[in-house]
């Protein structure tokens, strides 16, 4: 059994990393071009949503869905960021609770009984998952967009200085992140849960951006990063599968809702090893200290 | 974290933003079939508890204007009072984090911890009894106790995410956010087990009955409405002017202004951020042992609804002001109750009081100024 038990640990971490991952890559996207990105939560409802809903008619017309829903999500944190001035996380906060509230109304309005669908393959994610990482890597170092992308992240005004104007890049960047963040849910609804309830990114987008803080804004970190969380969400669902029990010093260690917090508080211990180390992009800092 | 926030929310762009946000449900509603002005007649009726036509229960007051009958249900206005209460103590929380340039996404979980702590201590002398007790101890103290206990380890929850921030650098939006989840898996964890109900019939997450000298009476019949009301909007006036008449109040707004500028001036700063977490998560953490003293007498799975995320809201369009947020937290209130009535009498999902939420966040939060000239004490550091 122990063998089995292994490989169903090892799978289980990996497919649970997946939407992490890409989520993740959003989060570095954004915040490279210097865009605090908290509404990667709500993308991932909003992404898990259309990608159920468009993909009952059809899958590519779901596909089709989270793109266009990612990019027109994407673009408007970069509008409301850059354009209207909007503190960055109030953006994030309010799309969040945008996006969890009208999935949540259009949900009981358009399937109330909830409903099933068989998309797509989780393998063809986690070939997405391991490419994503290293093209992004790529994308940053190797191309023009990568360098600008970084240039306006670092120091704005330099950039500007040098020509490049810090909006252009940015939009893009928050907008191939809202894509990132689509795609991370329609993981969630249309391969893992095959169904789409209210809430169902519980957190995952929150998670994700600590991935990207754990993995010091670089897309392979962020994604060795997503691994690290998504091996405890792995845990938490292996103990409850295979009904693993532990009682000591009178107390369930194995009960659902104390394996529920595990992810959490990992997460929290990550980020409380990690940062101090880690140096977040300069023009993140200039609404930190 | 420095907020670039406009806390300068004028009267007109809140009341603006209402309306659009009021709109726009509306035109949701009428889309999705329903009828927007019924609709808006339910919210009106749940939210202020006017509404036309002779008296229909013993607390309603009939009266007429004009000869136009009307009443004016007490009931329904204390319950709008009721949901008031802990939006208020939220958004004091919130708002003072944003003073101090911190962004507590926490009082969702720190209220959640402040009710559990609370129904564990207002359990004191009913040894498990399934019926209610009169309880060992004078209410006036089992009463403080009880609050107290709310308040101290609410404080203490948020404490954690501000000494992570002072000593380690966490960015409190994350952690607090975490600890969210930490906090609801806990409690539910222990209402489950340790503290369980000892009703055996009983399946849902919940702990005993506090003991009723740890209750709050209702101050209208049957209504949710107790004396917190009052604790809320003194709160409201103490934090008003602990603020702005204060020491602590000065370095509070200095560290919001500018963290490094503060340092150098002398303030110590990881003191203040840690202070102003455990303040905030004190606020509600009074807001959670409140739930639990005047409405379910114990801790119930999603005691803290979600009051916590609420704040933000109430914080925002009140200009992170006391003064405003009472006036917010008054609208959010009859907001919410209003949804509850409107989603019984016409079928529509009371979400939507939720879309106007963010509606309302996101419109407040816009500033649309000139890039050119960033205003330097509000963007930069330096």
């Amino acid at each position: 059994m122990g063998n089995s038990w292994l490989i169903a640990l090892v799978t289980s971490t990996l497919f649970s990393a997946v939407p992490l991952v890409l989520a993740a890559m959003g989060g570095v996207l954004s915040e490279r071009s210097g865009v605090v990105n908290i509404a990667l939560e709500g993308f991932m409802l909003a992404g898990a949503f259309v990608g159920f809903y468009f993909g009952l008619h059809s899958v590519p017309m779901g596909i089709f869905a989270v793109l266009i829903t990612g990019a027109i999500l994407g673009l408007l944190h970069a509008f409301f960021t850059q354009k209207a001035r909007m503190n960055p996380v109030v953006s994030g906060l309010g799309l969040n609770l945008l996006l969890a509230g009208a999935t949540r109304y259009l949900a009981l309005r358009l399937f109330p009984e909830g409903g099933h669908i068989d998309g797509l393959s989780p393998n063809l994610f986690l070939g997405l998952a391991i490419l994503l990482p290293f093209l992004l890597l790529f994308t940053l170092n190797q191309t023009k967009f990568g360098l600008r992308l970084r240039a306006v992240g670092e120091n704005p005004e330099s950039a500007r200085m040098a020509g490049i104007a810090p909006h252009p890049p940015r939009y893009w960047a928050v907008m191939l992140s809202g894509i990132c963040g689509t795609t991370a849910g329609a993981y969630l609804s249309m391969a893992d849960a095959h169904t789409f309830t209210s809430d169902m990114s519980a957190g995952k987008g929150y998670v994700a951006l600590a991935a990207v803080i754990f993995g010091k804004w670089n897309p392979l970190g962020a994604a060795g990063g997503a691994l690290f969380f998504g091996f405890f969400y792995a845990l938490q669902t292996q103990l409850q599968i295979n009904q693993y029990h532990l009682n000591a010093l009178g107390i369930e260690w194995t009960s659902p809702f104390l394996l529920d917090c595990l992810p959490y508080l990992m997460t929290l211990l990550a980020l409380v090893s990690v940062i101090g180390r880690a140096t977040p992009p300069a023009a993140l800092s200039i609404e930190e200290d | 974290m420095k907020l670039s926030l406009n806390t300068q929310t004028n009267l007109k762009r809140a009341l603006l933003s209402i309306l659009i946000g009021l709109l726009l449900v509306g035109v949701v509603l009428k889309v999705s079939g329903y009828r927007p002005l019924e609709c808006y007649k339910a919210l009106w009726e749940g939210a202020t508890g006017l509404s036309s036509g002779k008296p229909v229960s013993v607390s309603d007051k009939g009266f007429s204007v004009g000869g136009w009958e009307a009443h004016f249900s007490t009931y329904t206005f204390a319950q709008t009072l009721a949901t008031f209460t802990p939006l208020l103590f939220c958004g004091l929380a919130i708002a003072i984090g944003i003073r101090a340039g911190l962004f507590n996404i926490g009082a969702q979980g720190q209220m959640t911890v402040g009710a559990m702590a609370a129904a564990t201590v207002g359990a004191i002398g009913t040894n498990g009894s399934l019926q209610p007790v009169t309880g060992t101890l004078p209410p006036v103290v089992h009463l403080t106790l009880t609050l107290l206990a709310g308040v101290l380890v609410g404080g203490l929850w948020g404490a954690i995410a501000g000494v992570l921030k002072a000593k380690r650098g966490v960015h409190e939006v994350l952690s607090t956010i975490m600890l969210n989840y930490v906090a609801i898996n806990l409690t539910n964890y222990f209402a489950t087990h340790n503290l369980k109900d000892p009703n055996p019939s009983n399946m849902a997450a919940q702990t005993g009955l506090i003991a009723k000298s740890a209750w709050l009476a209702p101050l209208i019949a049957r209504s949710n409405l107790t004396i917190g009301v009052a604790i809320a909007v003194l709160s409201a006036m103490g934090l008003a002017f602990l603020l702005w008449r204060t020491a602590f109040g000065y370095e509070i707004r200095a560290v919001g202004l500018g963290a490094e500028a503060a340092r150098t001036a002398g303030i110590p700063l990881s003191k203040i951020l840690i202070q102003t977490m455990a303040l905030s998560g004190a606020l509600a953490g009074a807001a959670g042992a409140l739930e639990v003293m005047g409405i379910h007498h114990r801790f119930v799975q999603g005691t803290a609804g979600d009051y916590g995320f609420d704040g933000i809201a109430v914080a925002l369009l009140g200009s992170v002001h006391p003064f405003g947020i009472v006036l917010s937290a008054a609208f959010f209130g009859a907001l919410n109750n209003g949804a509850n009535l409107m989603q019984l009498q016409t079928d529509a999902p009371k979400t939507v009081a939720v879309v106007i939420q963010a509606v309302i966040i996101l419109l407040v939060g816009l500033r649309f100024k000139p890039k050119e000239t960033p205003a330097p004490t509000t963007e930069k550091e330096e």
